[in-house]
């Protein structure tokens, strides 16, 4: 009965894809609209002058940035975007994307619930931060023709009127008018969103399909070895593609069967790099470059995955 | 691409989600603690709709003020930008001129070149967002949609289960709940429960005797004999991309008559037995009722 079960699958599939997109869709929105509102009340002047020049101090500030803005690694992608056409540097923007989606308030609390305070909180805060740092860092070399996706560098940033300046920095737009304001800020808040979703779209797409096919035994079943296991929760982690501020809870469900250390590397790598946001890095990059963001910190959070079950227990 | 049409795909997501919650199929996707999100998202995409069809209204007034009057060349701003408006602004208010006018009047092939080319053009200064993707762009966005409107909803059944790690009578890899939490003695205990107690005891005999009456959808495969089946929910922490079915072995003589997937109600009482060569409280069925789905078909941890 090859009909039934084919129907079956994909009502699977149609069930798992519109599960991740509902989820995700939120976040992606609240993202959208806080790259809407820079848009509008912040200027680019504002950025350049408050964004630190030097690569390391920018790697520094964007891994930490999450802290100011609690996004998640749907919601951190048009944030990022924006602030790179505001003239954001491009190391500052590639710490903010990887380490945001962990250092942030929501996701240790949530980490917090999880595992309490121990070697797992703050090994996935140090690390994270550590190498979203490090990927930040080794993009200094990289010049914004050879970074940005064209959609992007295309753009000429809409530089707008004299602008007003506010306390804190914080340079408004012309829009003084807080409706008309208000209203330019959804309009760009939208244009983000429709750009964006898509990627969001062909990332759960992609999602939903891996899970239906590969049977999660076939990940689970790679190993317990200092190595494999390690593999094996990044391979989980990229495929499961879920929202960094939950995934805590699902690691627990593996504390039995996987060492510290890999749980570990699933909570580190998850949330800079899945399915759906190497999807989304795609509209803010170019493929080579989401090749790096992609490859730069799964071989990091590998070998450090392999060296703590090594050398320590946990 | 028009701000109105734009409205209205924002218009369709919101309708989208606020019918997920409406008809109650919003928690066979997600965990319902995150359900004021998918709220939230519904008023979020609404305001969004507001903006552009407010963006869209004012361009129709300045056209309509404008009479025909070209709207300034790519790159010279608008002399007459009234205050409020950013060069942004004016872009924005360009390309939907260009999409209006091609809209508007009928025109000869040639004409529609020529105003091919223009759009083009326009592109440039349009805020990047390609006019040649929009279409695939806005299709791809509407895919959810359109999935969720024609397929009809159907919660994860025994279809899903093979493809995942199954735990059976036991949590190790299931989606464990958070530490300390236990069932409270009010309400009546669900198959999680059961099994996190199980979890807790280790002695699979320590439950013997006691009575259960659980809820859940028949699973089998070649590990069950004709005389019992997997009493099989799923476990959702986040969203059903990390669902994890659980599972309790029930003995009933009548266990092939039942179809996989079908929701049933069994009340019966505990034994220590054996599965696939674990140990386990196995629950001997006294009746089993046939059942439809609960409106939550998961359990949340």
């Amino acid at each position: 009965m090859p009909t039934p079960l084919l129907l079956e699958r994909f009502q699977t599939f149609v069930t798992i894809f519109l599960g991740i997109f509902i989820e995700a869709v939120p976040f992606l929105l609240a993202g959208s609209l806080v790259s809407g509102f820079i848009e509008v009340f912040v200027s680019r002047e504002a950025v350049l002058r408050l964004a630190p020049r030097r690569a390391a101090l920018a790697a520094l500030a964007g891994a930490s940035l999450g802290m100011v803005f609690p996004v998640c690694e749907c919601g951190v992608v048009p944030v990022t975007r924006r602030l790179y056409r505001k003239g954001m540097p491009i190391p500052l923007g590639i710490a903010f994307l990887l380490a945001a989606p962990v250092i942030n308030p929501v996701v240790i609390l949530s980490t917090y619930a999880a595992f309490g305070w121990g070697p797992i909180l703050w090994g996935r805060v140090a690390f994270t931060f550590l190498i979203a740092f490090a990927v930040g860092l080794l993009f200094r070399w990289a010049t914004p023709q050879e970074t940005f996706a064209a959609t992007l560098a295309l753009q000429p940033t809409a530089e707008p009127l004299p602008p007003r300046r506010l306390a804190l920095g914080i340079v408004a737009g012309p829009a003084v008018d807080l409706r008309a304001g208000a209203s330019r800020a959804l309009v760009a808040a939208g244009d983000d969103f429709l750009d964006m979703a898509r990627y969001l779209v062909v990332g759960s797409l992609l999602a939903a399909g891996m899970q239906t096919v590969v049977p999660q035994s076939a990940l689970l079943a790679i190993g317990a070895g200092p190595v494999t296991s390690v593999v094996a929760m990044m391979l989980l982690a990229f495929v499961l593609s879920i929202c960094s501020t939950v995934d805590a809870f699902v690691a627990l469900a593996f504390v039995g069967t996987f060492t510290p250390a890999s749980i570990l590397a699933f909570l580190v790598f998850g949330p800079m790099v899945d399915i759906k946001s190497t999807a989304m890095f795609l509209g803010v990059f170019q493929r080579r470059k989401v090749l790096y963001l992609v490859l730069l910190p799964a071989s990091m959070v590998l070998l450090l995955g392999v060296f703590l079950n090594l050398n320590v227990g946990l | 691409m028009a701000y109105g049409l734009k409205g209205l795909v924002m218009l369709a997501l919101a309708y989208f989600l606020f019918s997920r919650i409406t008809n109650g199929t919003l928690f066979f996707y997600i965990n319902n603690r995150f359900a004021w999100l998918t709220f939230l998202a519904v008023i979020g995409f609404f305001a969004v709709a507001l903006g552009y069809l407010a963006q869209a209204r004012l361009v129709r007034q300045m056209l309509e003020g404008g009479h025909g009057r070209r709207l300034g060349a790519p790159g010279s701003p608008d002399g007459e930008g009234r205050a409020g408006e950013s060069s942004s602004h004016a872009h924005g208010q360009m390309a939907a001129a260009t999409e209006d006018r091609r809209l508007g009047a009928p025109s000869s092939p040639d004409e529609e070149g020529r105003d091919h080319e223009e759009a083009d053009h326009d592109h440039e200064y349009d805020h990047g967002h390609s006019h040649r993707l929009s279409r695939v762009g806005l299709a791809l966005v509407l895919l959810p949609v359109v999935l969720g409107l024609l397929v009809p909803a159907r919660p994860l059944g025994a279809g899903a289960v093979g493809n995942r790690e199954v735990s059976v009578g036991r949590l190790s890899t299931a989606a464990a709940p958070r530490a300390g939490q236990v069932a409270s003695p009010a309400r009546a205990k669900n198959l999680l429960d059961w099994l996190m107690a199980f979890d807790q005891a280790q002695d699979p005999a320590a439950f013997d005797g006691q009575p259960a009456n659980l809820l859940g959808f028949v699973y089998r495969d070649s590990r069950f004999g004709d005389d019992s089946f997997l009493l099989s929910r799923f476990v959702v922490s986040c969203c059903v991309a990390d669902a994890t079915p659980i599972g309790l072995v029930v003995r009933t003589p009548n266990a092939s008559q039942l179809a996989l997937d079908q929701w049933v109600q069994v009340s019966g009482h505990f034994q220590a037995g054996e599965f696939d060569g674990h140990p386990m409280p196995i629950l001997v069925a006294d009746v089993i009722t046939p059942t439809v789905a609960p409106n939550q078909p998961y359990l949340f941890p």
